[in-house]
């Protein structure tokens, strides 16, 4: 038998309508949020400031940078002041030289030992120590620890912290203000590229079609010119300074800003909201300017923290190999430069510079690593 | 010549796109002679399947895309033709759109105040606090309060979001509105919600509305005449009660036969019945053609099925 109800209970079958009301027919009231609002960096901060890395990365830099300004005028002398007499001066650090570290101290092998007592070369008081004597060629050798600034003359009271180079310059002096000139170099190398990346790729990006073909292959083939013969031409053309190096770091450098602009304007262009923006009549620029390009800041400012360390270390590069600026200008690559022509008698002229560089390095490399997980969580450990 | 009685009027609309060169070009026909008029303050329904061109429709309308062929006339004036700066301001001051994804359709980098203000500062206001006094105002008909003006869309529900659309459409005053899918990505109260609000919207200010949408059920509470698209094609267009008690292209039947009954009983008696172009039709000797069958109610058919859709009213 079929029942007749259809298996629903009896009460349900006569209900009457006026017992059926319209639901969400009045007026409509939200209530307030209880929280306070959270914009994009606001947001990208907080997450940023809850990663140890990237605190620590950016105090170091903060570090670097304000030594930087701050050292080459406080240390005394200046980068350029050359004394022959002085000249490769080891480290001398107070408070460290009474634990035998750091104590402006060297070694001088291979001395006639007669030659001890003339006063002339060796001031009263300069050897320390005399670690070996031996005969060679009949004639009484030593090899002697000596007080090398004693010996070479340095008013008591003075101290080279990382030594000087083979001009007598104090290092620490010329290291710092090498870092500055670095840092400047990478920063302006960097701002121009994203300036120049994200106008290029913005445009072929935003119009696509033909005029995005033209500016891709454009950019291509820009690209496939050798980098190292153009930074020599410049050199050629404009002498060895900041402006040709600058130069050598943008004139490709900018290529792959662009791209990752262009892919970013290709992904969010056909957005809806971008769509609603055309249709309430807003013009391209604005499109382009305030509707897409805010969305891309995150892998841009991503991509141009990255490309600070590279641009110091391509700088660094071409200074190595002798292409650097122009002398007495200092920077951390020419530094090395220098202290590679000398680094078995003294090292710490090559360690100093080592040193800043890599923690140079690997902090701007963390903090961009904190940055881009802060401003875009789902790209969280990816590698760029 | 445009016809006085619309307000908007489609004639045979067409828009193509293509891709690949030479041997490899391939044509989409998204919309395919599609003609059709929308009278002054009513709600004109666009349904059909996904990808049946009604969105692309309602974006050529507004030329989001440039239409192939065919003419688009809005208050008389042909705005199917070639781009102008005055052209492009007229229309986007007399339509306004709506999109689908309340999620989508706003930008995560504005504040609430922003988006919604975008429209009068485009339109040249100047005055910061003017701009606000409207966004306020217009949040408040739209049932959100002054506080979220400084909120970004992410901290609001996706019914709020698409509240938020509406108030970002309807804050430059437009004649027409084109509504593509406004609910289809919110739940069913919500739907009612935001559908409710549009009907007092539209009544309060006059509007027209152009209503796509692929829920049947909502399409019918909703509008006063309705077109059913399928394949880029106008298939069937009636009024509202015309299209329900009569529908006679079989593609119209097939998506009536898939609503849900909300009467358990009557439910289980529900049969479906689907849609094959090539079995339903014979059009190897007649092309169909659009062709008025009774007053407003326009169906796409060759001269024989005709005939048969007449038997089968008694029209």
């Amino acid at each position: 038998m079929v029942d007749k109800n259809h298996g629903l209970p009896e009460e349900l079958l006569n209900l009457p309508d006026s017992d059926f009301e319209m639901v969400q027919a009045g007026e409509i009231k939200d209530e307030k949020f209880k929280t306070k609002p959270v914009g994009f960096f606001k947001d990208a901060l907080f997450r940023l400031r809850k990663s140890k890395i990237s605190v620590v990365s950016f105090w170091i830099i903060m570090a670097i940078v304000i030594l930087s300004l701050l050292v080459p005028s406080i240390t005394g002398y200046t980068y350029t002041e050359q004394s022959v007499r002085q000249k490769n001066l080891p480290p001398k650090i107070p408070f460290l030289e009474d634990l035998g570290i750091a104590d402006g101290t060297r070694v001088l092998t291979n001395r006639k030992k007669s030659s001890l007592e003339d006063t002339n070369r060796f001031p009263e008081g300069c050897v320390l120590e005399i670690i070996r004597e031996y005969e060679a060629n009949g004639v009484p050798v030593v090899d002697v620890k000596i007080d090398a600034y004693l010996y070479a003359g340095v008013p008591e009271g003075e101290y080279h912290w990382f030594g000087t180079d083979y001009l007598g310059r104090d290092l620490m002096t010329r290291l710092f203000q090498g870092a500055r000139i670095s840092l400047l170099i990478a920063l302006l190398s960097v701002v121009t590229n994203v300036i120049i990346g994200v106008i290029y790729g913005s445009v072929a990006g935003y119009y696509g079609g033909k005029v995005d073909m033209v500016m891709t292959h454009l950019a291509e083939v820009l690209d496939g010119l050798p980098y190292i013969v153009v930074t020599i031409l410049f050199m050629i053309l404009f002498g060895s300074g900041m402006f040709s190096i600058i130069l050598a770091l943008t004139v490709t450098g900018w290529i792959g800003t662009a791209r990752l602009i262009r892919a970013q304007f290709y992904r969010f262009k056909g957005r809806e909201y971008v769509l609603a923006a055309r249709t309430l009549g807003t013009p391209d620029i604005k499109l382009i300017f305030r509707h897409i390009l805010p969305n891309t800041v995150g892998p841009l400012i991503t991509r141009a923290m990255i490309a600070i360390p590279g641009a110091i270390f391509s700088e660094s590069f071409l200074a190595y190999i002798g292409l650097g600026i122009k002398p007495p200008e200092p920077s951390i690559g020419v530094l090395l430069s220098d202290g590679q022509d000398v680094l078995l008698q003294y090292p710490y002229q090559t360690l100093f510079p080592a040193i800043l560089i890599s923690v140079l390095m690997i902090a701007f490399n963390l903090f961009a690593n904190g940055l881009r997980d802060a401003l875009d969580p789902t790209r969280r450990g990816e590698e760029e | 010549m445009a016809d006085e009685k619309y307000i908007l009027e489609v004639k045979n609309l067409c828009q193509y796109f293509t891709s690949g060169r030479g041997r490899n070009k391939l044509t989409v026909k998204a919309v395919d002679d599609v003609s059709f008029g929308v009278k002054p303050a009513e709600t004109f329904g666009l349904v059909g399947e996904s990808g049946c061109g009604k969105t692309t429709t309602g974006r050529t309308i507004i030329r989001l895309y440039n239409p192939t062929s065919g003419e688009v006339f809005f208050e008389g004036r042909n705005v199917a033709g070639p781009m102008t700066r005055e052209l492009r301001k007229y229309l986007t001051d007399n339509i306004a759109m709506i999109f689908q994804d309340p999620i989508e359709s706003l930008n995560p980098r504005m504040t609430i105040e922003e988006i919604v203000g975008e429209g009068l500062r485009v339109r040249g206001m100047k005055d910061k606090a003017e701009v606000r006094r409207r966004v306020r105002e217009m949040l408040e008909k739209v049932g959100l309060t002054d506080e979220h003006a400084t909120r970004y869309p992410h901290e609001f529900s996706g019914g709020q979001r698409q509240r938020i659309g509406i108030a970002r459409a309807m804050i430059i005053k437009p004649k027409m509105i084109i509504a593509d899918e406004p609910v289809s990505a919110l739940d069913v109260s919500i739907q009612a919600q935001v559908i409710n609000l549009l009907n007092d919207l539209k009544e309060e200010m006059g509007l027209t509305i152009l209503f796509i949408a692929h829920n049947l059920s909502v399409v019918k509470y909703f509008s006063d005449r309705i077109g059913v698209m399928y394949y880029g094609r106008m298939v069937e267009m009636a009024r509202g009660d015309d299209l329900y008690k009569k529908p006679l292209h079989p593609y119209t039947r097939a998506l009536l036969s898939a609503i849900p009954e909300p009467n358990p009983i009557t439910e289980r008696k529900r049969k479906r019945v689907d849609y094959d172009p090539h079995r339903d039709h014979d059009y190897s000797q007649e092309q169909p053609s659009m062709v008025e069958i009774e007053p407003e109610h326009f169906v796409l058919c060759s001269p024989s099925e005709l005939e048969r859709y007449r038997k089968e009213y008694g029209l």
